[in-house]
């Protein structure tokens, strides 16, 4: 007892080519629709906040917040900070990004809340000695990247944990329902 | 006689073929050395180790805390998912129990990332074979997922997300909008896939058949994950050991029959289903609470309740005379050297080199080191009349020294963890993920051990390859879904 119906639907398929077609029928269709991918240099995607770029000294009223206790250098799994102090004044502060791995846990580590990731993913360099980020350079990206009141809302946001973590606050995400 | 000459000058010898550690289908820096008899493979000897950083080792002088970003390096195609794999078992060890909430997140973001895996899993797969177009449409789709991920962490592919106890921080309402219409149009995309590929000849030429291994065999080989269910062995560690919120929600384990590479991959597109409904259920239940366990000894304490935020930052820090000891702690550990003082003597800071770091507070024993609000720039006279034993202080100040005392044993020293030895596996989107601790007591593991499914995944090669052609190791790689950053740690 053969299967006359199921034989002659796979001799369609085989000499039609039906599923190749509908494979090429797909990538036709794409070819009306918007295209997905951007040209880089020209075009930037947008950045969400609390992107983990390049580093940066937060500032109080003009002055940096750094004290210079050691608990990020302490903290940091690839040791890329080196931190130097006299006379009651943090004279050297370096951060080697080359070695970085941008985990953030710097700025979870610190304290004083002086330490920041900012949006800025474009730094490279020629020289290893441009990417030895020194106290000035970082000082100054908190005024590039951070104007404004955008700095104590990253503090906010992505200074962590908060004790909001170990609460309830108010206005948590939750599912909105199907309207969304 | 002429016969034996022919066949000295027409010898057929097997021909050794290097096959990596620089090719583009072999996933990495995999090397296989191929013994093939014409077209056909006879052995294959699979050569690991070309990315070899030694995480295990790099694991046992970090602390606990500090060694998860490694994890994230291991498996970076789904570093989320290694992420949470560690925290399960860290927090096992340390006896803690994340809250709810944090729970239902991790499992969110952990499918995320299986599906984000399989998608490049899918996409590299089907490059290898020869259908370019895949490629492109699983890249659309992954991009979304990384994009959600930016959201939450800020950072794409190596996230350090999950902290032992919780996650780093609660999600935001964008990122939940954003993935429910996601989870919404992605079994639309998968079709779209399935409409590429599926019913495919040549497809289907290249993978049925490919690749046979039974199901015994597969568990005899230690194979794990859609690898293994693909021979029909419905095993799961989400199912059979669950952690995080995987016993709170539906979901079915897709196996397959034939144990072909076909099977495999229909395994992992059933796979990508079961992880999209996953994200919907634990969206929908998502409960409200804390992110982080509350516990003191091995969770960094609340920034906001610290003495640098609470108090502005003129207050100056003092050597009460009659309590100090001279015991040296806080000579020794002040970074700015500001500290000065026989031993056996009353120490004493020297107000002029003191940076306020409040590391010597920290480390003093004997509440002869207190904090005098308002405080700087003060004379020494000034300071010794308005200090008050660390103790006596007001309650507020108090309870926020207690913490910046805690953040400073924290990083400085690590937790104080149990000893013992424990083994944990995590469901992965390779297999089964374990990791393996000796704990000695002090703040750094005495051990770190990594199951990795990509290693014994990349062991069975030779079973998989033998007898067939050349072009099939291809397919073989893409079917066991390595990735050599995880096979040689």
């Amino acid at each position: 007892m053969r299967d006359w119906n199921a034989i002659a639907k796979a001799i369609v398929k085989r000499f039609t080519f039906i599923e190749i077609l509908k494979g090429m029928a797909l990538t036709l269709r794409r070819m009306f629709s918007h295209a997905v991918t951007i040209q880089y240099p020209k075009e930037r995607r947008p950045i969400a906040p609390g992107f983990r770029g390049q580093h940066a000294l937060a500032k109080r009223q003009g002055e940096a917040k750094c004290v210079g206790c050691g608990l990020c250098a302490a903290i940091c799994p690839s040791q890329c900070i080196s931190i130097g102090r006299a006379k009651g004044k943090v004279t050297k502060y370096e951060i080697e990004v080359l070695r970085c791995i941008y985990c953030g846990f710097c700025v979870e580590a610190c304290p004083y809340g002086a330490i920041a990731l900012t949006e800025n993913y474009e730094y490279s360099a020629y020289r290893k000695e441009d990417l030895i980020l020194k106290r000035e350079r970082l000082l100054e990206s908190w005024d590039k990247y951070m104007p404004g009141t955008k700095g104590e809302e990253y503090f906010k946001k992505f200074w962590r944990p908060m004790s909001d973590d170990f609460g309830t606050p108010p206005g948590q995400a939750t599912f909105r329902g199907k309207q969304q | 006689m002429i016969q034996k000459e022919a066949e000295r000058i027409f010898e057929t010898r097997e021909l050794n073929v290097n096959m990596g550690p620089q090719h583009p289908a072999t996933h990495g820096v995999l090397r296989l050395v191929l013994d093939i008899d014409g077209e056909t493979i006879v052995k294959v000897t699979p050569y690991v180790g070309y990315l070899h950083r030694g995480i295990e080792k790099l694991g046992e002088n970090l602390s606990y805390f500090q060694a998860l970003p490694l994890t994230d390096r291991m498996d970076y195609v789904s570093a989320m998912s290694n992420n949470i794999g560690y925290c399960v078992a860290v927090e096992k060890l340390f006896g803690i129990d994340p809250p709810m909430r944090a729970k239902f997140i991790r499992t969110i973001v952990g499918e995320m990332s299986r599906i984000a895996n399989h998608l490049l899993w899918l996409a590299t797969h089907a490059l290898d074979i020869g259908a370019m177009t895949v490629f492109l449409y699983c890249f659309r789709e992954r991009e979304w997922i990384l994009d959600l991920f930016e959201m939450i962490c800020g950072a794409r592919l190596t996230v350090t997300y999950p902290r032992v106890g919780g996650v780093r921080n609660d999600v935001p309402q964008a990122f939940l909008d954003s993935l429910w219409k996601f989870t919404e149009e992605f079994p639309s995309r998968i079709l779209e896939y399935e409409t590429l590929i599926d019913q495919n000849r040549i497809w289907l030429q290249r993978t049925v058949g490919i690749g046979v291994i039974s199901a015994e065999e597969a568990v005899n080989w230690g194979m794990t994950g859609p690898t293994l269910r693909g021979s029909g062995v419905p095993y799961d560690v989400r199912k059979h050991m669950p952690y995080d919120a995987y016993d709170q929600v539906e979901f079915d384990v897709p196996i397959g029959t034939a144990g072909d590479t076909y099977d495999r991959y229909r395994c992992r597109m059933l796979e990508m289903r079961q992880s999209n409904s996953i994200i919907r259920q634990c969206i929908e239940k998502l409960p409200p609470g804390p992110v982080m366990a509350d516990d003191p000894k091995f969770v960094l304490p609340p920034k906001d309740k610290m003495l640098p935020i609470t108090q502005p930052t003129d207050m100056a820090y003092f050597i009460i005379e009659k309590a100090c000891k001279g015991c040296g702690m806080c000579l020794r550990a002040c970074p700015a050297k500001a500290i000065s003082g026989e031993k056996k003597k009353a120490h004493k800071i020297d107000q002029s080199q003191c940076l306020q770091c409040s590391t010597c507070f920290t480390t003093c024993k004997f509440k002869a080191l207190t904090v005098v609000p308002g405080g700087k720039g003060l004379s020494d006279e000034k300071l010794a009349e308005l200090a008050v034993a660390p103790d006596k202080l007001p309650d507020d100040i108090k309870e926020a020294q207690q913490n910046l005392t805690r953040q400073f044993d924290f990083i400085k020293k690590g937790p104080k963890v149990p000893e013992g030895e424990i083994y944990v596996a995590t469901e992965v989107p390779k297999g089964e993920l374990g990791f393996y601790f000796v704990s000695d007591g002090s703040g750094k593991p005495y051990r770190m051990r990594v199951r990795a499914p990509s290693f014994v995944h990349a062991g069975c090669l030779p079973r998989l390859c033998v007898g067939h052609l050349v072009a099939d190791v291809i397919a073989a790689i893409g079917t066991i879904d390595i990735v050599l950053g995880e096979c040689d740690r």
